[in-house]
Formats: structure tokens, sequence, C-alpha cells
């Protein structure tokens, strides 16, 4: 029991770094209707800026942290009024190509001015719980808090309040937000920010228990494509389920079955699930 | 993805390519390379990279070198192969007949196979960065092995580890071939001494954001032992969680991991009590290995690596073998002068004290081992610690 336990907890963390990622690639995907490459390099970039702002200059985590998702957020904006918003009337392989650049951009960038070194981020907190024989390290706890705390401001904030609902209606349904009187480009960009600052905070949460380097972010954008292909394009539970999905079945399915296969089951379990609801589990009316 | 990866190392080649290109001068040697430029692997191939780098610009700065009495410079060409042995065989037919490049480096096993297939054929020496063995076993006669066989540190590391902490191990490194090469020699040695292997749970140590799952499920096979090892960073990451989750044995660290780079990631030497790796440059006490820490670090951050210094050396064995040959396209000459050239090179330029060739190739010294003992460094001789 206390195994499963120990790999629930591991789950969960990982889940909710996932699905954090996920998020922003869901709510971007409601704006451009193409899935962001460049999402995972901005996990990255938020990773750096972090580790610049703590690490080389000294600064608290927590400042680091609000540093990282300003500076993603804006860069995620730039993203989008620099490259997709003039491509808005292109087809989508052009966005499609342009965020491949911007991937490339990116990562050329960092490796340039930090070098392709694996870095480490230190975390203030360095406890660790034990609860019987469970083991909690206080950062992976800082990761599960966090990560649902985040999850349910986005919630408020898009349920809540009348921005946040303009961002669901233009993904719902375009020409009747603009029927209503959205504006287009205040939205979008409001998007692009929250899912810069998302993943800006996810990737300062996950590097203290992980490293920072320039390929850092594949990792994590393969799990979050996979997770919105399983919830649903464009659906915010579903990326938070997904994230959770595919957690869980990392660490329960590499402790159980066999860790040489654990990212197959992730896999397997995308193949299950689409092959029962081939729009993935929470579609709603959004492309 | 798959265009993804394309426009990468189009990407990465051309700024290769680009800062590389330079004026070309009219007696130029060009010499190859390919490894992993870019992706997880990029700071192993980097590292690699820059010791040529350093002693080609040493050695043109010093005014080049006279072959036959003629003045050649040196020019690094270094391609991207991200790790892919097909890329390397790519690469290394583009260094031969586009760069003219008699000499081509690669830094990995898979590569060294790839280039094997041609190089006799086409005419270049391989200098290939790996310790397995196999390399120079095929009878290949333009291959040379930089570093030694990892097989040697077999029976040192099993017999410090068991005799400190017991006979239970686990296999918990990493999933690529390398490290597949190392369990499978490494668990008959293990078991002959009279261990036994708990657990086996090797872990991709690129492609897994988190070891928590893998390192758990080994430790609750209770082992005293730990063989662990992939790139340094994430075994300092296994390391740090192993000990989170409160394994107090050793760890047997496979040969590609550094000792100093692993305590950076896992939480300091400390962390690192009772394990056995080997010898980080730093350690290492010859005037060539002081001469290089001082060199690199004047120049880089981080930790001087053996990866960078046995390229350092291997570069001037080479300049020095051309001068003994005579010849600067002649990859047998070349290879055949080896012998002599290793006694030109002057020890600030080896820091690894390498003597000797076989006649397969094998450059490899005879390697010391470190023990990582009440928070410090010691050295061991493999050769107490024979079976």
């Amino acid at each position: 029991m206390d195994v499963f336990l120990q790999q629930a907890l591991n789950g969960l963390t990982l889940g909710s770094i996932y699905g954090l990622v996920a998020l922003g690639l869901t709510l971007v995907y409601g704006i451009l209707h193409v899935p962001n490459f460049a999402h995972g390099a901005l996990y990255m970039v938020g990773a750096y800026v972090s580790y610049f702002i703590m690490v080389e200059h000294g600064l608290n985590y927590w400042v680091a942290m609000a540093g990282a998702g300003v500076v993603v957020a804006v860069l995620s904006v730039l993203c989008e009024r620099l490259v997709f918003h003039p491509l808005r009337h292109a087809p989508p392989i052009h966005d499609k190509i342009a965020a491949i650049g911007i991937l490339l951009f990116l990562e050329a960038v960092v490796q340039m001015h930090w070098g392709a070194d694996f870095r480490r981020m230190p975390t203030p907190y360095t406890e660790i719980f034990h609860f019987g024989s469970l083991t909690l390290p206080a950062q992976r706890l800082l990761i599960i808090v966090g990560a649902f705390s985040l999850m349910g401001a986005l919630h408020l904030y898009l349920k809540k309040t009348m921005t946040g609902s303009t961002i669901i209606a233009m993904a719902q349904n375009r020409e009747g937000a603009f029927l209503v009187g959205i504006d287009a480009n205040r939205v979008a960009m409001m998007t692009f920010a929250i899912a810069g600052f998302l993943a800006a905070v996810g990737a300062t949460l996950f590097a203290p228990i992980n490293l920072v380097y320039p390929a850092m972010g594949h990792l994590v954008i393969m799990k979050a494509f996979v997770i919105i292909i399983l919830g649903g394009m464009g659906s915010i539970p579903g990326a938070i389920v997904g994230g959770l999905i595919i957690g869980f079945a990392e660490a329960l399915g590499g402790y159980y079955l066999s860790g040489t296969y654990k990212d197959l089951i992730a896999f397997v379990l995308l193949v299950a699930i689409l092959s029962i609801k081939p729009t993935g589990l929470f579609t709603k009316g959004v492309r | 993805m798959k265009l993804t990866r394309t426009f990468r190392r189009l990407a990465v080649a051309s700024a290769v390519a680009l800062t590389l290109g330079g004026v070309a001068q009219a007696e130029e040697v060009t010499i190859g390379f390919t490894g992993p430029l870019s992706g997880g692997a990029a700071l192993y191939g980097e590292n690699t990279v820059e010791g040529l780098r350093m002693a080609a610009t040493e050695i043109n700065e010093a005014g080049g070198f006279d072959v036959d009495g003629e003045n050649y410079t040196i020019k690094i060409e270094a391609l991207d192969d991200k790790y892919s042995p097909s890329q390397a065989a790519v690469n290394g037919k583009r260094l031969v007949q586009q760069y003219k490049a008699p000499i081509i480096f690669t830094p990995h096993s898979g590569g060294t196979f790839a280039l094997q297939a041609f190089n006799e054929r086409d005419g270049f020496l391989v200098m290939s960065y790996t310790s397995v063995p196999a390399v120079t076993a095929k009878g290949n006669k333009l291959t040379v092995k930089i570093p030694p066989n990892f097989t040697d540190y077999l029976v040192p590391f099993a017999k410090i580890t068991m005799d400190r902490f017991g006979k239970n191990m686990a296999v918990a490194n990493a999933t690529h071939d390398y490290a597949k090469y190392w369990t499978k020699e490494f668990v008959p040695v293990w078991r002959k001494m009279g261990g036994e292997v708990v657990a086996t749970n090797p872990m991709d140590y690129n492609k897994s954001a988190d070891y928590y799952t893998g390192v758990s499920k080994v430790l609750a096979e209770k082992p005293d032992v730990m063989f662990v090892g992939g790139a340094s960073e994430p075994t300092g990451l296994v390391v740090r969680q192993a000990r989170e989750l409160g394994f107090k044995g050793g760890f047997v660290i496979m040969d590609q991991a550094k000792i100093d780079e692993v305590a950076k990631v896992s939480g300091g030497l400390e962390s690192l009590e009772g394990s056995v790796g080997v010898v980080p440059l730093a350690d290492y006490n010859t005037p060539g290995a002081e001469r290089f820490v001082k060199l690199w670090t004047e120049k880089h951050d981080g930790v001087a690596t053996s990866e960078t210094a046995y390229h350092y050396f291997a570069m001037y064995l080479l300049m020095h073998a051309m001068q003994e040959a005579g010849s600067v396209d002649d990859p047998a000459a070349i290879r055949a002068a080896i012998p002599e050239a290793l006694k030109d090179v002057d020890p600030k330029h080896n820091p690894y004290d390498v003597t000797a060739i076989t006649d397969d190739g094998n450059l490899g010294a005879e390697p010391q081992i470190a023990e990582v003992k009440d928070g410090k460094v010691v050295i061991r001789e493999t050769r107490d610690y024979k079976e």
C-alpha cells in the first residue's frame, strides 16, 4: 500500500507539471488551431530566466518565478504579434513552420548564451518529509500545491471574469465572438501571455528536481502533445485530466509493469482512449 | 516531429559550417569530427570537439607544423550527428569527399562502427573515443581507440564496493547502447565474485523527466550497491533521488559519468560516499593533467573533463604522427607512425601519460580508479585488484 501511495505521489508530481504545460498548449490551440511547437521552448526559456535571476543574480526563488513568468509571457506575446498574427490569413501549415522556427531560434539563442551544459537550479525548500515509509521532498509538495492552485486560479479567471470569458468564447466560435464585439487581438495576446506564464512557472517549479539545459523542453512538450490529444484539443479540463493520466501511467506503469516501457504505456493508453473516443476525452465542439 | 529534427540538423550543421568556415589557406590539414552537437548529449560532443580545437589553436598560433619541408596548419571540421550512427556515416562521407579529411574523430561507439563500414575503402583514419573493446577487436586497420577499455574497471569496481557494502547489487543505469555493453560485461563479473543482482531496472537517462519511480523500484529490493551511470548530470539526479529515498549503500558509477560532475548535482561528495568511478581529471597528478586543467579554466566555465583532455592529447599525437609519417594525407602511414609519434609527444600535452598503442589500435593507458571515502576522492590502481 505504501509503495502504491508513493508511486501515486510521484504520478501526481509529474502529472501536475505535464498538466500545467498542456494547459498553455491547449489554450493557444484555441487561438491558432494548430499545436504550438514552440511551447516547449518557452518552457525551457522560463527555466533559464529563473536560473538567471536566482543563481546568477542571487535573488529569491519566488522573485525568480514571477520574473520568469513575466518575461516568458512577454516573449510569448511577442511571438504572437511578430509571427503568428501576420500569418493569420495564411494556411495552417505556415503557422506550424513558424512555430518550429521559433523553437529552433529560442534553443539556439539559449545554447549560444548559456552553452549546452546541464545546469542545476537549487531550491530553497530542501526538507524531506516522511510519512511512515512515504518520502516527500518539500519541492515536490510545492509542485503539486503550486500547480493545482494555478489551475484553480486559471479556472476562476476563465469562468468568472469577463476577459476570461472572451478567451473561451474565441476558442469555441471565432465568428460568434467577433459578432458580439470581442477584440480578437486582445484575446489572442492575452491567451499567449497566460500560456507563456504557465510554462515558465511550471518550469521553475520543476527545474529544482530536474536539470536545466537547452533540450529540456522536448521532454515535456512531447508529453503535452499526447495530453492535449488525449484530453481533447482545446479542452481545459482535458489538459488537466490528461496530464494526471499520463503522470500516473508513467509512475504506476513504471513501477508495476516495466520502467523500460513506461513511455509505451502512455502511448498505448492514448491509442486505447482514442479508439473509444476519437475526439479525446473532453471535446465540446472545439475543433 | 520528423520535420523538426531535419530542420534542426540542417540549422546546426550550417551554423557549425559557418563558424568554422573561415578563410581557407593553401596548406591546411582538415581534421573531421562527427558527434552529438545538439540535443541531450550536446555537452559531451562539445567537450570532445573543444579538446581538438584547443590543441589546433595552440598548434596554429605557434606557426603550424612542418611535414616534409612544408608548413601546415590544422582546421577542425565538426559536423553534428546527434549521436545517430546513420548520421555519423553520412557526415563521414561528407568529411571525406567534401572536406578531404584524412582523419575523422567520433566520440561514440555507434558512430565508430558506422564509419568502420567504409573507412578502409575510402581511406581515412577513425579516431574513436569510446571504451567499447569491440571497436578495435574487429581488425579494422585504420582505427585508433583513444581511452582505455572499460572492461579494465569491472573487477576493481566490483571488489571495492562488494567488500565495503555487500553482495546485493541493483542495476539502475541508462538504456543506451554503451550502458547495455557495460551491464552485459559487469553483471557476470559481479556474479562470478559471489554477488547477486537483486533488481534490474535501467532507465532512459535522456528521456525521463523524473527517476523517483525507477529508483524506488530497485530500492524496494534492498540492494547494498547500485550500479548507475549515463551522462554525469542525470546520473547525479539518480544518485540524489536514491539518497532522498533512503539508500545508504554504495554506487558503482559507469565510466561515462565523472565523479566531480555527478557530485555537483547529487549534493556534494558526501552523497557519493562509497562510490567507485573513474578518476576526475582534476585529481590526476601528472604535470600534463595539472597544466591542462589550468588551461581549461582560463577560457571555460565548469569542470575540465577527461574527454576534452584525451582529444587534446590525440590532436598533438596526430600532428607528430603526420610528421613522422612525412605525409598529411596517407592515413595508413599516419597510423603506422603512431608508436614513434608517442615518443615525440611532450608530457605537457599528455595529461594521461599515454605511452603505448597495441597493434589493433588501442591507445589506452592503465587506468586508475577513484573511490569516495570519508568525503574525499581516493585514488586506487587497477593492477591492485586482479581476480
